[in-house]
Formats: C-alpha cells, structure tokens, sequence
C-alpha cells in the first residue's frame, strides 16, 4: 500500500460497541472524502488517525508512520477535530499562535503565520475577539486555521463544514480546492454527502464501521448497476414511450411520475441511453428531458449502505 | 483506483526544540490557570499568612527575641498548610481533567510534542501557582519583619530559606498529587474532591490513628505532617519533631515524583473518547 493514509483490518472499540470494524482503504493523494452517516465510524478513523486511540487490531499508517502516538511526523499533519473546545480565554490570533508555538515555530513567525491563516479562514476583523465570542462557524473557522496555519502536508478535516452558513461553506469549499491545488492532501469527512461530492469525486463510503465502498464515485456508481437506476424522461407523449421501452429487457419497472414525465428503473443506464436517441429517430418519440435522479453521492451512499446491512 | 506516490507541500523546517514547544504549552496552561477563583485564593493565601504570622513574630519580638524558628508559626498553624491545599486543589484540578474532558487535548497531543512534554507543561504551570502562593508570602512577611527591624538581617535570610526550602518541596508533593488526581478523570470537579479529601483524610485519619495506637511511624502517611516536619528542620525549630524531617523530606520528594510518574503512565496510555 501506497497511499498517504492506508489502513488494513482497523477494529476499535469502546466497550462493547465496535467504531471500525476491519476498517481498510488507502487514501491517495489529493482531496479523499470519508462519507457516511452519523455513527458510522468517521470520527473514530480521524481520532485513530489523531493519536487520540489506539487501534484494538489491524494496522493504521499516515505518511508511513503508524498513527497512534506522538512524533515529529505530527508536524507534517494537520488536523481539524469535529467538536473538541477552544481555549475560550484567549484570542482567535493567541489560539492559533499558541499553537504554532508548540508546533514549534519562533514566536515571531508564528504570530506571522496566525495572521495569514485567520486571513485565510476570513477571521481577520475579528482575531482580536475572544474565542468564548465566537460563533459555531467562527469557531470552525478558528479550528480550520490552527489546522492549516504550519502548511501541513496532510490535512484532516473531521467535519469541518459543520455549523458553517452557507457562504462560509462556499469559501471553505474553495479553499479546500486551493490547498488540494498547492499540494497539500486532505482527508476530509461529512454526513452532508453533496458536500464532499462539490470537493471530490474520491471518497471512501463508511457504514457501521466497515469500508462499503472507495474509488471514483462515477465507478462506484458502475458497481452497482446491477441495482435499478432511476432515470427520468420528460416527453409530451409518455405513455408512447412507455410502451416501446418497456420491451427492453434492462427495464426493471415504469411508473408515470407526472403528465409529462415518466420514472424508469433500468438495470442498465448505459444500455437506456444509447437505446433512447436510436427509438427517438426510429420511432419518431419525442423527448424533452432526460435525468439521472439517483447518480450522485446520496443515492449511491443508500444503494451501498442497504447493501452491506 | 490508480496511486501515485505522496508529493509533499512543503520542505521539512527548522523548527525550535522541545523546551519551547513545551514552554507554549506552559504559558497557556498559566494563562487558562489564571481565573478569579485562583486570584481569590492565592490572594487570600497572601493576607491570611502575612497578618498571623507578621504578627505573631511582631509579637515575638516584644517578649523575647523573634527567631527564625518563629517564622516557621506559619506552617505550624492550619493557615498556610490548608490555604496550600486549597490552592494545589482549585489550581491544579482542571489541568488535565479539563483537556481530557474536552477533548482539547488532542489539539496538543496531534502535534509534534511528547506525551511527557505536555505533562512537563502542564507540571510548571500548576507548581508555578502552588509556588507563588506558598513561598510568596512568607517572603513578604520576612521582608516586613526585616523593614520593621523585628529580626536581623541573618535570622531573616535564615527565615527566608525556611520558607524557599519547605515551600519547594511542599510544591513538589502536591503538584504531583494533583495533577496526577487531574489525570485520572475527566472531571475537574471530581479531581478537586479527591486531592482535598485525600489530604485531609491522612491529616484526620493518621492523627487519630497515632493518637490510639501511639505509633508515630504512621504519620508520614500525612503529607502535612511530613511538610510540618520539614519546616520545622528548615526554620531551626529545637525539641522533637513530629517525624524525621530528613524522611520526611524524601517521603515528599519521591511521593511527587511517583505521582509524576502515575500521571505520565495514565497519559501514555489515554485515549481520548467523546463522551
């Protein structure tokens, strides 16, 4: 394995309740979204990858080294945890200078650094504030700094859009995509799937503490194909097209979704689209509109999860 | 999937050693340690000890000649031994079990400091408080007693070391029992509970305990005792001491160090779960 994080047969557990379970994917370069619902594990990947926990069995590298415990390796690693407390006394610019000192930078340079990161996140106006001020946004903001201030390779970022309005998303977003383009690798989890389907199309799907599946989300996708696919056709004369398509040997079902708009539920999507421009010409059928509903990460996260349960 | 090798952001740096990373962590754990409550106490410290024990010297000096050793009425009455426990508690109990509670610890420990590091940190600065509050006053007091012209100027360096030695150590112990209480729980509240009630429980218990059974050996169970005995040594008290000052000394000596090290073990093997 290669890959900037690997991890083979990761289990931990807390008590009698398992957070991974055989937990293995290797996270490339790049931007790698970790998706799955709450409770699927994600957060207890980034506190083993943290050094927060131990694994229980398998085994857990990031940047070749094993992930539990400390080392001057941590200095080429950023992490951003989901809701660990501030230092509310102090200082958005003190909070992540501080830490930038421990991190090891001379006082001058990190206060440098505190200043480009808060500018970074968009917190400049108010660094000065106390943290105990800030808002749930701001504070992941604040966290994002102190995450990216020391320019780590890896990043971590255990749902970092979390509490972020809707503009704030948009700009973490970007940057997210900045940092990817200045070579920095991120590993980056959410349960809001569009989200990381905006950053990345390389994701790691996570459900009751299992890898369900990882790749290029267009191949996972292909995967599963032998699941109906939804697709939608709008068309001025649907009961028409119903009646030509239905004959095809893919369609799993038709359902009649609208006056004009018909719902089919293929087993093979590349056999539907390059049947329907050869039936439109043959046949003369028209047709307005044609959508896949379900070929995102949403859809594709609830085919896989019903399947591993 | 294809792979590719890792291509890194940015050059490995020049970064300071572990002392400053350290020192970071000092001065933010000051800072956090620095609340009302901690001004309150170590303030009150300051008044209790300099009115009692300035004015039991001041009075000393009027029916005899005040000595060193009447320096040491500080330790000898319950004002500074308990204000001491007061302070270790309020100060010291939330320096770990705070960060494990909330999770801050992990923005320390995902970086490149030792786990040991952190605990060194976090030692400095809670001693540094216990230190402030226990010797700070009793070197006031020497300073007045001196200005007045209460003592000479050797019977107040002598009183002055007093304070120093039994201070160091007394803040030895009990930043050790404190912190190493704080790291046993996530909870300030439980860690505070447990260093005044283990403490007083010893003072209690082994008084009674050697007053029944009259073996005096028990009584260096008693931290206080054994800080007692010390300052009786350090300040030139003649006549018998409650134990030996000397074992009392190590027993002060090594009991921190081995909390220390209670502490040290607990935090290489914690693992921080949300709760």
């Amino acid at each position: 394995m290669t890959g900037i994080v690997d991890a083979e047969g990761v289990t931990k557990g807390y008590g009698e309740v398992l957070g991974l379970n055989g937990f293995s994917a290797t996270f490339p370069p790049g931007i790698t979204g970790l998706v799955g619902p709450n409770g699927a594990g994600k957060s207890t990947f980034f506190r083993l990858l943290a050094g927060q926990l131990r694994v229980d069995a398998g085994t857990l590298t990031l940047l070749g080294h094993p992930a539990w415990g400390q080392g001057e390796f941590r200095r080429r690693v950023g992490y951003c945890p989901e809701n660990a407390a501030l230092f509310d006394w102090m200082s958005g610019e003190d909070f992540v200078t501080t830490l930038l000192r421990v991190d090891g930078f001379p006082r001058a340079e990190a206060r440098e650094r505190a200043g480009r990161a808060i500018a970074t996140v968009g917190l400049t106006e108010d660094r000065l504030r106390r943290l105990r001020t800030y808002s749930k946004g701001m504070r992941q903001r604040i966290k994002l700094a102190q995450c990216i201030a020391h320019e780590p390779d890896l990043i971590l970022l255990d749902e970092p859009l979390n509490g972020v309005d809707p503009v704030g998303r948009a700009t973490l977003s970007e940057l997210l995509r900045k940092l990817k383009a200045d070579g920095h690798h991120i590993i980056v989890s959410s349960h809001v799937l569009y989200e990381i389907e905006r950053l990345t199309e390389q994701i790691v799907m996570i459900s009751n503490g299992r890898v369900i599946a990882q790749g290029d989300i267009h191949r996972i996708r292909d995967l599963i194909d032998a699941r109906p696919h939804v697709i939608e056709i709008d068309c001025p004369n649907p009961r028409d097209l119903a009646r030509y398509i239905g004959a095809w040997d893919h369609i799993a079902s038709i359902e009649f979704s609208g006056e004009r708009r018909l719902r089919v539920l293929t087993r093979s999507p590349e056999a539907l689209y390059s049947a329907l421009p050869e039936l439109v010409i043959a046949r003369g059928v028209s047709v307005t509109a044609l959508r896949s509903v379900d070929d995102n990460l949403d859809a594709v996260f609830r085919y896989l999860s019903e399947g591993a349960r | 999937m294809s792979i590719s090798a890792p291509r890194y952001a940015s050059a490995p740096t020049e970064r300071l050693g572990r002392t400053d990373r350290a020192l970071a962590i000092v001065r933010q754990q000051f800072l956090n340690q620095s609340t009302g409550a901690t001004w309150a106490v170590v303030a009150l410290t300051y008044i209790a000890v300099i009115l009692t024990d300035a004015l039991y010297v001041l009075l000393a000096s009027f029916v005899g000649q005040a000595t060193s050793a009447t320096f040491e009425f500080a330790y000898e009455s319950p004002v500074l031994p308990f204000l001491l426990l007061i302070v270790a508690t309020v100060v010291g109990a939330g320096c770990i079990a705070q960060d494990l509670g909330s999770r801050s610890i992990v923005l320390f420990l995902s970086r490149p400091i030792k786990t040991l590091d952190y605990l060194g940190a976090k030692m400095a600065a809670t001693g540094s408080w216990i230190l402030i509050a226990t010797v700070g006053p009793g070197i006031v007091v020497v300073v007045i007693e001196a200005a007045l012209g209460t003592v000479s100027a050797s019977v107040a360096l002598s009183a002055a070391f007093g304070f120093l030695a039994t201070g160091l150590l007394a803040t030895i112990f009990f930043t050790g029992l404190v912190v190493a209480l704080s790291s046993l729980t996530t909870r300030p509240l439980y860690a505070g509970v447990a260093t005044f009630g283990l403490v007083l429980s010893l003072y209690i218990g082994v008084g009674v305990v050697a007053g029944i059974t009259g073996n005096s050996i028990v009584r260096y169970a008693d931290p206080i005792t054994n800080v007692r005995s010390v300052a009786q040594a350090a300040f030139g008290v003649s006549g018998a001491h409650p134990t030996d000052p000397v074992a009392s000394a190590i027993i002060l000596l090594v009991g921190g160090a081995c909390l220390a090290a209670l502490a040290a073990w607990r935090l290489s093997r914690v693992e921080v779960v949300a709760e």
